[in-house]
């Protein structure tokens, strides 16, 4: 080999990637080439030139508003059409063609319906919040229920009463393994615009919170209420819940995005909680990047804490 | 080739693919089920390191953000298609080097249509970044800035993808290996590329050494 052969060895050497006989061969070339000793150092100076070039150090703000955009990004794509027509490729059967033209007719029909349904086609009947099952159970003479005045559970008689105002105030009074009492109670956490009436539907439902609609209730309320009090309380019921993805799911959210500090802590409370009593070691993940990155000291103290025994047990 | 960085398959190697420890492997799964949040932990334990090598290869803070935002949306659409056979970091990387490579030749040819951009901007964004070793008396801080502002002349020289290279050894202290798999290249050729920068970085700061 030539010493510019071995020349182009040199960054190789310095990194330490030389294999070792090359690396052998190298170190006693150089014990008797004054020229490539020389080349050597120059290529060292370089290398701490290099070394002191200054890392950009990232701001957290700006680390944190890249992932806010990257957030949003993904939730313009999640809902936009790139999504729509990705799920309707990948669900649509046959090939490419026969999906491209049954999405055309879609499109088309889409255009005729817009067309039959346009203002003053034809008479638009109002909705009302009123499902058939709910006219039938009322009467069918309320009309649409305009608010609900009082919802009290009885834990001794296990039933829950309702005080609803439609044409005429009505009270009901029923257990929650009718549905028709349930339907009204998850309708009420869902839209009614009190949240004192929410709070105490909350504290109704929670009695059958083994039920897939009522826990669908509860997580609803713990994430899109828009009273913290509420949240809270859905908080406190979810607990009661047996654990499963979607409620840890809800959880993460409201440790990461809820807007109120009690609901953050409580949350990740419960999460934290649940890590430790079944050993979920699934979770360490999200504890550690709690840990890191909360800007909540007592969350991040807690999730500390909790990533830490998780690591002691076996 | 610079095309040939461009490929997202992913390399057969078993021993990549042990690479990806259990965690990620965990988070990847999840990530790929649709979890949100497993997506956004994996994002985060490795933005920080790819934000902070799209600033060094465009110089921009806002440019580089943009970057960031188009590796993990990248990411995001195409996680479905990382099967495992290689090392997540060396699949992640690839992206980046692809993301980057693109905007260095958009920007290479907006420039010749249109004449270099104002280096004001850029310059602006690394004299607010804190100092990482403020112990340093002011002759050596002022040193490190003439060094910095040198390389960083010194490496606006290189063709993107000899610069990409340069900041995968030097700053993200890649195995000449990694490089290759990353750029889907051999690592000879990456080899030759590190002695081609070596010698221009030589005649560049030949002063300063």
């Amino acid at each position: 080999m030539t010493c510019k052969d071995l020349q182009q060895q040199f960054d190789a050497y310095l990194y330490g990637e030389l294999p070792s006989s090359e690396r052998d061969s190298l170190e006693s070339h150089l014990k008797e080439c004054a020229a490539c000793q020389s080349e050597l150092k120059q290529l060292r100076r370089l290398h701490a030139l290099i070394r002191e070039r200054r890392s950009p150090e990232i701001p957290p703000h700006w680390l944190v508003r890249c992932r806010q955009r990257l957030e949003e990004a993904i939730e313009r794509e999640e809902h936009g059409w790139r999504r729509l027509a990705a799920d309707w490729f990948s669900v649509a059967p046959g090939n490419f063609p026969s999906r491209l033209a049954a999405m055309l007719t879609l499109i088309l029909f889409g255009f005729g319906l817009g067309w039959v349904l346009r203002p003053g086609a034809s008479k638009v009947v109002p909705a009302t919040r009123q499902t058939p099952q709910l006219a039938s159970f009322l009467g069918g003479d309320l009309g649409h229920i305009s608010s609900i005045s009082q919802v009290s559970p009885d834990p001794e008689s296990n039933k829950v009463r309702i005080t609803l105002n439609a044409e005429h105030r009505v009270t009901l009074e029923g257990s929650l393994d009718d549905p028709h009492i349930r339907q009204i109670l998850v309708d009420a956490v869902k839209s009614y615009n009190n949240p004192g009436i929410r709070l105490d539907t909350l504290d109704a439902l929670k009695e059958r919170s083994d039920n897939p609609m009522i826990q669908n209730a509860l997580l609803y309320a713990l994430q899109r209420d828009p009273n913290a009090g509420v949240r809270l309380e859905a908080l406190r019921c979810v607990r009661e819940m047996n654990w499963n993805p979607e409620l840890q799911q809800a959880l993460i959210e409201a440790v990461r995005r809820d807007a109120n500090p009690g609901v953050r802590v409580a949350a990740a409370d419960a999460l934290v909680q649940h890590a430790l009593s079944q050993q979920d070691r699934s979770l360490l993940p999200v504890l550690q990047n709690f840990a890191e990155t909360d800007s909540n000291m007592y969350i991040r103290l807690k999730a500390m804490a909790a990533v830490h025994e998780l690591r002691q047990t076996p | 080739m610079d095309g040939a960085c461009l490929e997202l398959s992913s390399k057969n190697s078993a021993q990549d693919a042990s690479a990806t420890g259990a965690e990620d492997v965990f988070l990847i799964q999840r990530a790929q089920a649709g979890d949100r949040v497993a997506f956004e932990t994996l994002v985060r334990m490795y933005d920080r390191e790819v934000l902070k090598l799209a600033v060094r290869m465009v110089g921009s803070p806002e440019e580089a953000a943009d970057l960031y935002q188009e590796v993990f949306l990248k990411v995001y659409r195409s996680l479905n298609r990382f099967h495992f056979q290689s090392a997540f970091s060396t699949w992640l990387y690839r992206v980046v080097t692809n993301v980057c490579l693109d905007h260095l030749r958009r920007q290479k040819r907006r420039m010749e249509v249109q004449g270099p951009a104002s280096e004001d901007e850029k310059t602006e964004f690394f004299q607010t970044v804190a100092e990482e070793r403020p112990a340093l008396d002011p002759e050596r801080q002022l040193r490190a800035k003439e060094i910095d502002g040198r390389l960083r002349s010194a490496l606006t020289g290189l063709n993107p993808r000899e610069r990409m290279i340069f900041e995968l050894r030097h700053y993200e202290g890649m195995r000449l290996r990694a490089i290759s798999e990353v750029c889907g290249t051999t690592e000879d050729t990456v080899k030759n590329c590190l002695f081609r920068v070596t010698q221009k970085l030589r005649e560049a700061l030949g002063d300063l050494m």
